[in-house]
């Protein structure tokens, strides 16, 4: 079971996934559903260039600023969200 | 379980990669310089070739001084040192070279690395480590994000050029001011635009943080006495540390970190890229010397290379072809298929014309172009003869596009 902490987080998580994914639309061409395990580069086929790009406007969405080593395990929105939802908490 | 992949199995996804660059046309990667005629001309494909792609900006690869200087050396001090400067001893031209660079920056140090990469890794790898904070360019050059990479520094991008972007990320980590380093180029190597240098150093100025700026391009192109966009734009000052090359105007190889603060020499002990190599040739260390005292002696070079660089950017823009931004001796013509690029940088050479094309992901927005880089040693004629090719191989594929 898990404790109210711990659904407090995932309850923010979701709703971060949902920011980027609105962001990551807005960029796309095509209509791909997104989804948490939504990959940047398998799924979208987005080069590390575009991915970069879309991290920076993720930043300003959030007034954040996210590192490049906390970047090198994320691969998907999910994992994005999870990084975002970190620094929003400080 | 155990893990099907193999250790080389990578290499089958970079020869597709290849594949595909060769299967429609010739491979950029694979030219053969047959023979180098002159710092403007080659023999390449057998056929006598103009190069506008060779970061020759003086175009001191051929000068009498630099070229005796360096057969001096190779006689006096033989082919190599054969060890580094920690382990086996610097040459008393290597300390020269030292000084030399001091003292054209103005500052009170200098530091000489083997290559322009290993001064940009050495200085980062050396100057921030674990807990510092580095505000890197989007469009930095590989070495400064490998530096980055390799001094443990936490590194944040911002958008390149885009002085909010800069703002934001300082405001963000403002508690980490003093530990922060922000780090540019002066002038960018792939489109040819400069960095905004006022509003960069006021920004460090007023959080506390500390600038570097690499002068790979610009060194011995911009300011009165050829220092780079710092000396242009008047910012010497406050730069903390200035990193560059020698394999650009300088025609050698190696490259070097100039700075006014007294920590700089310290550096000879925490830089593994400064440590663990073999110092620079003696041959090497002399054309480069030679090589900075014509820069510093000869402002017609300069003059020479900013004619150039206006009569080959207003011809192109005369074409109605998309220019960077500024006019530079790096002169990025755009395309908006990567195909017509490949497609115009290939027709250019087979007419003799030598530039360097850029693809994604090797771009900075993921557009292609072919780079053009001006030398001062280009002819009037030459920069003509250069105009004509591109209009004539430019202007069929522009009708044939309007036909559709």
């Amino acid at each position: 079971m898990s404790t109210l902490m711990e659904r407090v987080v995932e309850a923010q998580v979701e709703k971060i996934e949902a920011t980027l994914e609105e962001i990551l639309a807005g960029s796309l061409d095509s209509s791909v559903g997104l989804a948490s395990d939504t990959n940047f580069v398998t799924d979208l086929g987005l080069e590390s260039i575009q991915v970069l790009e879309f991290v920076m406007e993720v930043e300003e969405h959030f007034d954040i600023a996210i590192d490049m080593e906390s970047l090198s395990d994320v691969h998907t929105i999910g994992e994005l969200a999870k990084v975002v939802a970190g620094l929003i908490r400080g | 379980m155990k893990d099907k992949v193999d250790l080389l199995d990578k290499f089958e996804k970079i020869a597709s990669n290849r594949d595909q660059l060769t299967a429609v046309g010739r491979d950029p990667t694979s030219i053969v310089i047959e023979r180098i005629i002159s710092p403007t001309e080659a023999i390449i494909d057998g056929k006598q070739t103009i190069l506008v792609g060779t970061n020759n900006y003086l175009g001191l690869t051929f000068d009498p001084e630099c070229v005796a200087a360096g057969q001096a050396a190779l006689a006096e001090a033989g082919t190599g040192t054969t060890g580094s400067r920690m382990a086996n001893g610097s040459y008393q031209p290597h300390l020269a070279l030292e000084r030399e660079l001091a003292d054209f920056y103005g500052v009170a140090h200098a530091m000489v690395f083997s290559t322009g990469y290993a001064a940009n890794l050495g200085t980062l790898a050396a100057l921030a480590n674990n807990g510092d904070v580095v505000v890197l360019d989007a469009d930095a050059h590989a070495s400064l994000y490998d530096g980055c990479r390799m001094s443990g520094a936490s590194v944040y991008r911002f958008r390149h050029n885009d002085m909010g972007s800069l703002e934001k990320r300082l405001q963000r980590l403002a508690d980490k001011a003093g530990r922060t380093l922000i780090v540019v180029e002066g002038l960018y190597s792939v489109l040819g635009d400069r960095a905004p240098l006022r509003e960069i150093a006021a920004l460090k100025s007023e959080f506390g943080a500390h600038l570097l700026v690499d002068e790979a391009h610009s060194l011995g192109v911009y300011g009165a006495h050829g220092r780079g966009v710092c000396e242009e734009l008047g910012v010497m000052d406050e730069v903390d540390f200035v990193v560059g090359t020698f394999s650009k105007s300088l025609g050698a190889t190696g490259g070097f970190c100039a700075s006014r603060h007294d920590v700089l020499p310290l550096f000879r002990y925490a830089s593994r890229p400064y440590i663990f190599t073999a110092s620079g040739n003696p041959s090497v260390i002399a054309t480069t010397r030679a090589a900075l005292r014509q820069l510093a002696k000869r402002p017609d070079l300069r003059q020479k290379l900013r004619h150039n660089a206006e009569r080959l950017y207003r011809g192109l823009e005369g074409m109605g072809l998309r220019l960077g931004a500024d006019v530079s001796p790096v002169i990025a013509v755009r395309f908006e298929h990567s195909a017509d690029a490949a497609r115009t940088w290939e027709r250019l050479l087979e007419a003799g014309i030598y530039t360097n094309l850029f693809v994604p992901p090797a771009t900075p927005d993921g557009s292609s172009l072919l780079r053009c880089s001006v030398s001062a040693a280009h002819s009037d004629e030459q920069i003509d003869t250069i105009l004509e090719r591109f209009s004539e191989i430019i202007e069929p594929m522009r009708s044939q596009a309007v036909r559709g």
